[in-house]
C-alpha cells in the first residue's frame, strides 16, 4: 500500500512513516502544497494523509484538487483544528476519514484498515488465531465451527489486537479504540482487564489462548 | 420590596400623617382664629360706636336716659352704655354671661370706658359665643374638606411624577440585571432618560457587562488557540512513545517507563481535549437542531457504561417518561451532558450503590430531569465550586481531571438549560436539569 503524508511538522511525519513502513506501507512525505502536488503527479497512491493546517495553502482546498488527480486514493485528514465545520466539510470534499490530533498511530492504522477492508467489499480472509479462526467481516469467533459468544467490546479489542498483533498495547491505547472520546483514563483502563478476563474465560474453556499474553504493569499483546 | 412600592408607601403614609396632623390641630386652630376675629368684630363695632358719640354727643344714644341698650333680635349681639361706677373699669375683652332680654346667654363683650362729663360711662358691646362656635364648625369643615381635596391630588400627583421618575431604573434592572444569562452575549443599549444617576447607572452597568464579556471572550479565545497549539506538539510526543513502545529488545524496565510516560500524555490530551471542547461549545461551534427522546438517550448511554455498573454491582433505573422529547438540542451535547453526570454518580458510588435517573413535568411550568445517586456525596464547603475547572472532590489523583463537570455546566448553559446539585456528604447526590418549557415535547 503506497501512502503519501502530507504533513508540515516533520517530526510529526517521520514517526508516522516509522509506524506505518512498520506495517508494510510504502510512506513518502511531503511538507507542504507544492510538495505534495508534485509528488502526486508522479505517483499513484492508495492513501493521502492530509494535514489541514500546511504553510502555503489550506488542506481543505488542496483536497478538492487531489480528489480530481488522484481519484483512487483513500483521504485522511489529519487535523489540530478539530472544528466540527472542517470535520463536515472534509468528509463533504470526499475525504474517507477524519482524525483529530492528536492521534494514536494504532488507530490511524486501524482507520486505514477499515478504509481498505470497505474499499475492498469486506473481503478479509478468515485470520487464524491459534486454534481459533475470526471472520472480521461476520464480527464472530469460531473453534472448530462452533461460534463463540463475544460482546461487541470484547469483539472489537480482540480484533484491533490482532491487527495489532505482536506490539505491545497499552491499557490506554486499548481503552482510547474502545471508547474514543469517552474513554475516562486509567477508571477505564480497569475495564480492559475486565474484558481481557471475559475473552480469557469464554475461550480457554475450549483451547489454551496462550497467544493472549499479560505485559505486567502495562498491557496485553496478541502473540503469532 | 420595590424602590417604587416603597416610595408609594411612603408618600401615601406622610400625607396621612399631615392630614391627621391638620385634624387634630384645627379645633384649637380655628378657635384661635375665630376668637381673634371676634375680638377684631367687636373692636371695630366699638371704633364704630366711638367715631358716632365723636360725631354726634353721647346723647345720640342715650336720648335724654341715664342708660341706653340694645340688641339684635335673636339676641347674637348687644350693645349698652351705663354710667360707670366708681372703680375704674379697663379696656378689656373677656367672656361671660349676660341677661339679655330675660335670656341669660354667654357672650364675648369688650369693655370700654367712655370718658366725658358730666360723668364716665361704661360701653359694652357683646358678641355671643355659640355664633362664633357655629362659625368655627362650619370653618372647620370647609378647611377639612379642601385639604382632604388637596392632598388626594397631591398623592395622585406624586405618584405619577414618581412613576414617570423611577421607570428608567426599573428597566434599567428589567433589562441589564434579571434574566441576564452570563457571559452576556447580547448587546445592549443605553437607556433612555434625564436623570443623571441613572445615566451613570445604566452606563456603568453597560461598560461592566462589556467587560465581562470582552474577558470572557479574551479567556475563550485563549484556550481555544492555546489548546489548538498544543495539540501538535502532543501529537507528535504521542508518536514518538508510540514508536519507542514498539521497539524491539526493550527491557522491562522500560516498558514501564514508556507506558507511564504515555499515561501522562494521555493525561495531557484529555485535559486539553476537554478544554478545548469547552472552548467549542462557548464558541456556538454546536448545532441546535436535534430532538431527543431522553428515555431513548439514557438507554443508548447505559449501553456505554454498562460494564462501569456491573463492576461496582451498581443498580440502575431509569423512571424517565418514554415519551418525553427535547425540541432544539445537541443530540451530541445532549448525550455528553447526561454522560458525564452519570459516569460520576459511578465513579463516586459505592459497591452495590443505586443510580436513579427520574423526570418530573409540571405542566406550563417546568420540565426536570434528576440524577439521583447513593455516592459519596459533595461536602458542603464544596458545594459552590464543583461546576468550576479543575476543581474535583478530594479524591485520588488518578480519577479524572475535575473538567468533566464544567463541561456539563457548558452544555447547560449553551442548551439554556439550569443545573442545581444537592447533596449530603456520604449520602449522596441529586442532580436537577430544569429544562426550559418550550424545548419540552410530550
Amino acid at each position: 500500500m503506497k501512502t503519501l503524508i502530507i504533513e508540515d511538522e516533520r517530526s510529526l511525519a517521520r514517526e508516522i512513516k516509522l509506524f506505518l513502513e512498520k506495517a508494510f506501507y510504502l510512506c513518502d512525505s511531503a511538507y507542504n502544497v507544492a510538495e505534495a502536488k508534485k509528488l502526486m503527479i508522479d505517483n499513484e497512491y492508495d492513501f493521502i494523509l492530509l494535514d489541514l493546517g500546511l504553510p502555503d495553502g489550506d488542506g481543505l482546498e488542496l483536497l478538492d484538487e487531489t480528489k480530481k488527480m488522484c481519484p483512487s486514493a483513500s483521504y485522511i485528514i489529519l487535523t489540530a483544528r478539530g472544528d466540527l465545520e472542517d470535520r463536515i466539510k472534509g468528509l463533504d470534499l470526499g475525504a474517507d476519514d477524519y482524525l483529530p490530533k492528536p492521534f494514536s498511530l494504532l488507530e490511524l492504522q486501524s482507520r486505514m484498515q477499515a478504509i481498505t477492508r470497505r474499499k475492498s467489499g469486506n473481503n478479509d480472509p478468515v485470520m487464524e488465531l491459534g486454534d481459533f479462526s475470526i471472520d472480521l467481516n461476520k464480527r464472530t469467533v469460531y473453534f472448530e465451527e462452533k461460534e463463540i459468544e463475544l460482546s461487541r467490546k470484547e469483539f472489537d479489542l480482540l480484533s484491533y489486537m490482532i491487527l495489532h498483533k505482536n506490539r505491545p498495547l497499552t491499557r490506554l491505547q486499548l481503552s482510547e479504540h474502545i471508547w474514543g472520546n469517552f474513554s475516562d483514563d486509567d477508571y477505564d483502563s480497569n475495564f480492559i482487564d475486565v474484558h481481557i478476563k471475559n475473552i480469557r474465560k469464554k475461550m480457554s474453556a475450549l483451547a489454551p489462548v496462550d497467544w493472549l499474553q499479560t505485559l505486567r504493569g502495562i498491557g496485553y499483546k496478541i502473540k503469532i | 420590596m420595590k424602590l417604587l412600592s416603597k416610595l408609594t408607601l411612603f408618600i401615601t403614609l406622610s400625607k396621612l400623617l399631615i392630614v391627621v396632623l391638620f385634624v387634630l390641630l384645627l379645633p384649637s386652630l380655628v378657635g384661635y382664629v375665630s376668637f381673634q376675629y371676634s375680638n377684631y368684630y367687636l373692636r371695630q363695632q366699638k371704633q364704630k360706636v366711638l367715631s358716632e358719640i365723636k360725631q354726634n354727643g353721647i346723647d345720640y344714644y342715650l336720648q335724654g336716659d341715664s342708660a341706653y341698650a340694645s340688641y339684635t333680635m335673636l339676641k347674637e349681639e348687644y350693645i349698652s352704655i351705663l354710667p360707670a361706677e366708681n372703680e375704674m373699669v379697663r379696656d378689656t375683652i373677656e367672656t361671660s354671661k349676660r341677661v339679655v332680654g330675660g335670656d341669660t346667654l354667654t357672650y364675648r363683650i369688650l369693655t370700654h370706658e367712655l370718658t366725658g362729663a358730666p360723668k364716665n360711662y361704661i360701653l359694652e358691646i357683646g358678641k355671643t359665643t355659640s355664633t362664633i362656635g357655629e362659625y368655627n364648625n362650619l370653618l372647620q369643615r370647609f378647611t377639612l374638606y379642601i385639604l382632604i381635596g388637596l392632598i388626594a391630588l397631591s398623592i395622585v400627583v406624586d405618584l405619577i411624577y414618581t412613576n414617570i421618575l423611577i421607570r428608567p431604573l426599573t428597566k434599567i434592572v428589567k433589562t441589564k440585571l434579571l434574566n441576564r444569562k452570563f457571559p452576556f452575549k447580547e448587546p445592549l443599549s443605553p437607556i433612555k432618560t434625564s436623570t443623571t444617576d441613572f445615566q451613570i447607572l445604566d452606563r456603568s452597568l453597560i461598560d461592566l457587562m462589556e467587560k465581562i464579556h470582552e474577558a470572557f471572550d479574551k479567556e475563550r479565545e485563549f484556550t481555544s488557540n492555546a489548546s489548538h497549539e498544543l495539540m501538535t506538539p502532543i501529537s507528535i510526543l504521542q508518536s514518538n512513545v508510540e514508536n519507542l513502545m514498539m521497539e524491539e529488545d526493550i527491557s522491562d524496565e522500560m516498558q514501564d517507563k514508556i507506558s507511564a510516560m504515555m499515561r501522562t500524555l494521555n493525561r495531557l490530551k484529555k485535559i486539553v481535549n476537554s478544554l478545548l471542547y469547552i472552548s467549542r461549545i462557548e464558541n456556538d461551534q454546536f448545532a441546535k437542531s436535534d430532538t431527543v427522546n431522553v428515555h431513548e438517550l439514557i438507554t443508548e448511554m447505559m449501553e456505554e457504561l454498562s460494564y462501569r455498573l456491573e463492576t461496582k454491582s451498581i443498580q440502575f433505573t431509569n423512571t424517565v417518561s418514554k415519551n418525553v422529547k427535547i425540541r432544539q438540542v445537541n443530540h451530541d451535547l445532549f448525550f455528553q451532558m447526561l454522560y458525564n453526570l452519570v459516569n460520576n454518580a459511578i465513579r463516586y458510588n459505592k459497591e452495590n450503590g443505586t443510580i436513579t435517573l427520574s423526570d418530573q413535568y409540571i405542566r406550563g411550568k417546568r420540565y426536570r430531569l434528576f440524577i439521583i445517586d447513593s455516592g459519596a456525596g459533595i461536602k458542603p464547603e464544596e458545594m459552590g465550586t464543583i461546576f468550576n475547572r479543575f476543581k474535583k472532590s478530594g479524591k485520588a489523583d488518578s480519577e479524572g481531571y475535575g473538567l468533566g463537570l464544567s463541561i456539563v455546566k457548558s452544555i447547560t448553559l449553551f442548551l439554556g438549560f439550569e443545573i442545581k446539585v444537592s447533596s449530603e456528604y456520604g449520602k449522596g447526590t441529586v442532580f436537577s436539569i430544569e429544562i426550559p418549557q418550550e424545548k419540552v415535547e410530550i
